[in-house]
């Protein structure tokens, strides 16, 4: 079966597959396994399509379903890639009419990623959000768990360099 | 290391009392940079790090560094204490690499307890 | 060689660079060059001063003057000033780390002093990450001795004797869930810790962890030899890498020294512990969720029986305690039962760790004996709320639990006075919530959390969760309906009863306990569509324009002073407001405290604003309304209630008489605030607007005395009350009836009324005052007899941050040099032959709180003292005076001598044709309540006529048209209010001018320029 799925798993390297194969085999019989493989596998292939989960499926020895199941139950896992990082833009009234609308066109254009999606290069996932309630620094965006204020769209690369 | 029995923890504890107490001619200073979580979301590691370029700056070799929990004051962290032999420990509060640095130059080498940026002396009671 | 003049030290050490000490030298040279100075003073770079936090520093030889802080461009100031003219610039000395500042010891500081440290007991003094720091704790002493001196059975008796709960939420008795487990027969058992701490504003496990991971991993032991287990696992959320990571550290230094693993201590016990990390699922610190997780399925729990102790992980008896739970063991197994015990309430022994988050001062981890009161919590170590704000409640227990609001601040926290409250212990997540925060919001925000973490097996969780936020949603949005509360209570209930497990049953808790305390807030989203938090943003423009009282459009008067349309600003007001120039003056401008403005710096000012229209443009001319209404209206008080009255019912064509007692009109505009805050002519202007209209104002003429009260119930069809509340309340003790002795509005009326008399010295009140009161009129009357000569000093029972006086006229008071002595309260007043000739007073301490949220003044017996003083005027509160009124007439006065009002009209009174409003239904409030109470009671006096004779409601001429430009910059800079200009403390102290100036245009347009414009559309 290994031949017939790396057709699948094309989007990763030959590389992480064998890290894949190697998570699975280390929890291959052990009860309560699963959850383990997922976060592992995860930590390897940043998140984790049908295919990969096909695959965990066999090796673990259990009905797809199930790990269908789980990867769905539970929000650490993912089965879309996502960016590196997350970006939000405030669109809040405030941070709208300071320049906020601006600068969310400005990272569809710049780094070519539609709302709730990821950037080619999996840098950045981004999201726009209603208020933040942080309006006297308006406009606002928000990288993973840090707020930017007063974010000019002439600032706005000197921000986002810093996250790689 | 080999398997403890009982009677080694004590020998552990004075062992321990003995090592980190600090003592004229050894160790005469000890300074804590309190790493929980929020200790290092408010810049702890930066704090950590400053501290340790300025004792190599210094060749100070009199200083042990070790860092500890959150001491429960989010607001005010990230938190640091200094203890210079023979006197009460000194917690200073809302640290950064510039204050860190002032500290360790005016108090920790110099022993001018840096006031401004002082939360409190001494320890917390365990009752 | 060459003789300098100055050496001029720029550091460069590392810490200088950092901060710009580069760039300051390279400005120091150009201009030291630049002025022709290079041949006088030499620049040196030296090496580090020390002194890094407060570089680039600067050190000026032969005086030896330390400068810091010192920035680029401070540099043409510090060579012109130092170098050329020898003026060394004092702002950038070096201020020495105050040598007399004493450092307070922790014991000194209350978040320290006040806590109990059990579990904490190790936090900030040992490396979590060297398991020596830990044994020389004393760590792992108690399972050394639960391992070689205690039977399974003598350690659960221990457990049990201690009295210790479960430290999760439900308090569930430790020693009894293990004495199930012990008891359940089986070979395989398990010890698992619930690491899973998923509440929002709940991190006390989680610090445990990372700074103390050892003491959780003894607690397991301990609990294993319990039971007989010989494998254990930690289910902590992935969201803790540090956590994991210092446990990862910690288990393996355990088993690397026999503390874990086979033969432990050599006492031939085996046991081990596995990391299971959590995949970001709140349901899974549920416990039978928790261990599904754990056997690799979606963490959905499971019907109980059988309870876990007798099936739980791979349907082996199992224990699940939390963190904070285990970190108690230990201690317990060592320093015995009674120690543990001898702390806490009857039912709740021990201590209990908090995570104290939200708007309070010190955010921390802070562990307390069970029974601390939430008040003392909150206050003493949490610092109390910031930024001046007043406490709304804490929400105790996460999604799971409920608030408690300020009047239960004496509430002893432990588990049983907790759930009487209406919320639940939790693990102990506390979340203060100041009164910017909305109550219908954070059920809603709870509800959506418990949504999108329902896991979806059983029905009632699952729909249930969905159909409340929807109905949460909707009054949020102003989409609520009537019945809504009850329908969001009868859910709750089917919820509670039927959810299968904990998440789902508690889910309902954060919506009861606000419908429980907060149902006034819920009605008024439903009916009036207001959110008096200003938070549900769906119900308002601005939120300074919700807040307003009678909904001034502020923004867009503020909008055209930008565009210097200052006649168009003062239409916008008139429109709400027929006094605006007396409330740009004194307003208390609620509006400023919800102004978003302030979440960056200061809020906008927009009383000032206000004021500067009104004193820059001229007033919008009024012509008479004619009278197109056959009934007549009379309005009983010429005060700011009765006025808005009057005036309103005349636009809308009535006939309106009013009946004022006093000499002249304006109530306690004009008889109470004194002129230095409220010019006469600035009223006068305003009150003429309203004659202008065709409403007559007859002075002089007391209901009951120059009129009787059956000639205005036969002569008009419908009268509004409007008396005000002009009568001091009285202190209560010894010798009140003396001579000098005044009632505080009784002396502003006197003054008022005989300016002359008291200027000449006809009137006098003696050389020394004292002021009873901590409220307006108490300054407004100290401030007062200030001006009239006397030394004045305000005694107040409580402490300065609880008078209910305005911040900026305390202050002002102090600074004319009134003195104001806090917890302090009068025990009598002492006289000879029938005068006045001192007050007797008693010092106060705080004690418990009272309903407001303050802390109640208690007497300190022996605290005798007298204060010997010519006058006392007594402040400390008002009540209207409501004796005109004749049993006969129908008209109820309550128990408070303020009218009984209507639920459904909320100005008319118990008879049909009167209407009432103002501070003679509220008590003493505002000017602008008063002018809304006015607005109210036009309407419902004009709805009430108009309802009796069957025509159609009353629609408003259509309003002139004012565009209002909109123009925002797009860079907000951080700049502070612009301040107001004063007369001098010195001079005005002497006489009655008007102590603020009012801004200039320059200022009032870069005030104007501080708006947000929250009520932008896009």
């Amino acid at each position: 079966m290994k031949s017939g799925s790396s057709d699948v798993l094309k989007e990763f390297s030959a590389e992480q597959v064998e890290k894949l194969d190697g998570i699975i085999a280390r929890y291959r019989g052990k009860p309560g396994g699963l959850i383990p493989v997922l976060e592992e596998a995860q930590m390897v292939l940043d998140y984790l399509p049908v295919p990969v989960q096909k695959r965990i499926a066999d090796g673990l020895n259990l009905p797809l379903a199930q790990v269908y199941g789980v990867v769905t139950f539970y929000s650490f896992f993912t089965m879309k890639p996502r960016g590196r990082h997350t970006l939000r833009v405030c669109l809040g009234t405030a941070c709208y009419v300071r320049g906020g609308k601006s600068i969310a066109e400005n990272i569809v254009k710049e780094y070519k990623v539609g709302e709730g999606e990821t950037t080619p290069d999996r840098r950045f996932t981004y999201e726009t959000v209603r208020c933040l309630g942080a309006c006297g620094l308006a406009p606002v965006i928000v990288v993973n768990e840090n707020v930017h204020g007063r974010v000019k769209t002439q600032k706005l690369k000197s921000v986002l360099d810093e996250y790689q | 290391m080999s398997k403890l029995k009982i009677e080694d923890l004590k020998k552990i504890k004075e062992k321990v009392h003995s090592q980190t107490a600090l003592r004229e001619g050894g160790q005469r200073a000890k300074v804590t940079v309190h790493m929980g979580t929020c200790g290092i979301a408010s810049g702890a590691r930066e704090v950590l790090n400053a501290l340790m370029r300025a004792i190599e700056e210094t060749n100070a070799t009199d200083v042990i560094v070790t860092t500890s929990g959150c001491m429960g004051l989010c607001s005010r962290e990230p938190l640091v204490t200094v203890e210079l032999l023979g006197k009460e420990p000194i917690k200073y509060e809302k640290m950064d690499e510039m204050k860190m640095r002032q500290v360790f130059k005016r108090h920790v080498l110099e022993g001018e307890i840096q006031t401004p940026f002082v939360l409190a002396k001494g320890a917390e009671v365990v009752r | 060689m060459k003789v300098f003049r100055s050496h001029l030290l720029v550091c460069g050490g590392t810490g200088c660079h950092a901060s710009g000490s580069l760039a300051v030298k390279k400005a120091l040279v150009d201009e030291i060059s630049g002025r022709g100075l290079a041949e006088e003073i030499k620049i040196v770079e030296t090496g580090c001063n020390g002194f890094c936090a407060m570089g680039p520093i600067l050190v000026v030889y032969p005086e030896g003057i330390i400068y810091m802080n010192v920035r680029t461009e401070d540099v043409p100031v510090l060579v012109e000033e130092h170098f050329i003219k020898g003026r060394p610039v004092e702002r950038l000395f070096y201020k020495e780390p105050g040598k007399e500042d004493r450092i307070p010891s922790m014991q000194e500081i209350p978040f320290f002093a006040l806590q109990d440290l059990r579990v904490l007991r190790n936090r900030g003094l040992i490396d979590p990450e060297n398991i020596e720091e830990y044994i020389a704790r004393d760590g792992y002493a108690g399972m050394a001795k639960a391992l070689t001196e205690m039977t399974p059975e003598q350690i659960v008796q221990e457990v049990l004797k201690s009295g210790l709960r479960g430290r999760g939420g439900a308090g569930f008795p430790t020693g009894l869930k293990w004495q199930f487990a012990q008891r359940s027969p089986g070979d395989v058992k398990y010890v698992l810790c619930n690491a899973d701490e998923g509440d929002p504003g709940a991190f006390m496990d989680r610090s445990v962890l990372e700074a103390d991971p050892h003491a959780v991993l003894e607690g397991m032991v301990i609990a294993a030899k319990a039971i007989g287990s010989k494998h254990g696992y930690i289910y902590c959320r992935a969201e803790y890498p540090l956590a994991i990571h210092r446990l990862n550290v910690a288990l393996g230094q355990a088993r690397e020294m026999g503390l874990l693993g086979k033969d432990i201590l050599g006492t031939g016990f085996d046991f081990d512990i596995e990391i299971y990390q959590g995949a970001g699922a709140f349901v899974c610190g549920e416990e039978t969720a928790l261990m599904t997780s754990i056997e690799g399925k979606r963490g959905m729990p499971r019907p109980r029986p059988p309870f876990p102790a007798v099936a739980g992980l791979w349907a082996k008896p199992s224990v699940l305690n939390n963190v904070e739970t285990l970190a108690n063991i230990g201690q317990i197994i060592l320093r015995g039962s009674e120690w543990h015990a001898s702390v806490g309430t009857e039912k709740s022994k021990g201590t209990k760790v908090f995570a104290l988050t939200g708007d309070v001062n010190n955010v921390g981890l802070v562990e307390v004996p069970m029974g601390t009161t939430l008040g003392s919590i909150i206050y003493d170590i949490g610092g109390g709320i910031p930024g001046g704000k007043k406490f709304k409640a804490a929400q105790l227990g996460g999604p799971s639990g409920g608030c408690i609001p300020v009047e239960h601040l004496n509430a002893a926290v432990d588990y049983e006075k907790v759930a009487e409250l209406g919320a639940i212990m939790g693990s102990g997540g506390l979340i203060v919530m100041n009164e910017d925060k909305c109550a219908v919001d954070m059920a809603r925000f709870f509800m959506e959390f418990c949504k999108d973490e329902s896991c979806g097996k059983c029905t009632p969780c699952r729909e249930g969760t969905q159909r409340m936020l929807d109905i949460l949603t909707n009054i949020c949005k102003g989409k609520g309906r009537e019945g809504d509360i009850e329908l969001l209570e009868s859910m709750a209930t089917v919820i509670k009863d039927s959810a299968l497990c904990g998440l789902g049953q508690t889910a309902p808790n954060p919506v009861l306990s606000t419908i429980r305390y907060f149902r006034k807030e819920y009605e008024e989203h439903i009916r009036d569509k207001k959110c008096r938090a200003a938070v549900c943003s769906a119900l308002f423009r601005s939120p300074c324009q919700h807040t307003c009282p009678i909904g001034m459009d502020i923004p867009a008067y503020i909008a055209l002073i930008r565009d210097d349309r200052l006649e168009d600003a003062y239409k916008v007001m008139m429109k709400t407001n027929p006094f605006p120039s007396v409330c740009g003056r004194v307003c208390d401008h609620q509006c400023q405290t919800k102004c978003r403005r302030g979440l960056l710096d200061e809020p906008v000012a927009i009383k000032f604003l206000k004021r500067y229209i009104s004193d820059n443009a001229p007033r919008p001319q009024v012509k008479p309304v004619g009278i197109t209404r056959r009934e007549k209206i009379a309005v009983v008080g010429a005060g700011p209630a009765g006025l808005t009255c009057a005036r309103d019912l005349a636009l809308r064509g009535y006939g309106v008489t009013v009946f004022e007692e006093l000499p002249a009109p304006g109530g306690m505009l004009s008889w109470g605030i004194p002129s230095y805050r409220l010019p006469r002519a600035v009223l006068d202007g305003e009150i003429d607007d309203i004659r202008k209209l065709g409403v007559e104002i007859r002075c002089n003429t007391r209901v009951g005395r120059e009129i009787p009260w059956a000639r205005i119930d036969e002569d008009f069809d419908c009268v509004y009350l409007a008396p005000g509340a002009h009568k001091s309340q009285r202190l209560g003790v010894e010798g009140e009836d003396l001579k000098g002795v005044w009632g505080g509005v009784e002396f502003l009326r006197d003054y008022n009324g005989d300016e002359e008399g008291w200027r000449t010295g006809k009137k006098s009140l003696g050389s020394r005052v004292a002021v009873i009161g901590g409220g307006n009129s108490a300054i407004d009357a100290a401030r007062t007899a200030l001006r009239l000569g006397a030394e004045v000093t305000i005694l107040y029972r409580r402490l300065r941050e609880d008078m209910p006086a305005a911040a900026e006229e305390i202050l002002a008071a102090e600074h004319e040099g009134i003195k104001i002595e806090y917890l302090i309260a009068p025990l009598r007043v002492v006289g000879s032959s029938g005068r006045v000739t001192g007050v007797e007073c008693l010092r106060q301490k705080l004690g418990d709180f009272d309903s407001s949220g303050r802390k109640r003044p208690v007497a300190i017996p022996g605290s005798e003292f007298t204060l010997s003083v010519d006058t006392v005027i007594a402040a400390i509160g008002q009540t209207p005076d409501l004796s005109f009124v004749p049993a006969e007439s129908g008209v109820k006065v309550n128990k408070w001598s303020c009218f009984d009002v209507r639920d459904d009209i909320p100005s008319q009174t118990s008879s049909a044709k009167f209407f009432a409003g103002g501070d003679a239904v509220t008590g003493p409030s505002t000017v602008i309540k008063a002018i809304a109470a006015g607005h109210g009671a036009a309407e419902d006096i004009d709805g009430w006529i108009r309802k009796k004779n069957g025509e159609p409601a009353w629609v408003p001429p259509s309003e002139e048209q004012i565009h209002i430009p909109f123009v925002v910059d797009e860079d907000t800079e951080e700049c502070p209010q612009a301040r107001m200009p004063e007369l001098e403390a010195e001079f005005r102290r002497k006489n009655f001018a008007e102590v603020e100036l009012g801004y200039k245009k320059d200022q009032a347009v870069k005030e104007a320029t501080r708006c947000l414009r929250c009520d932008a559309e896009i």
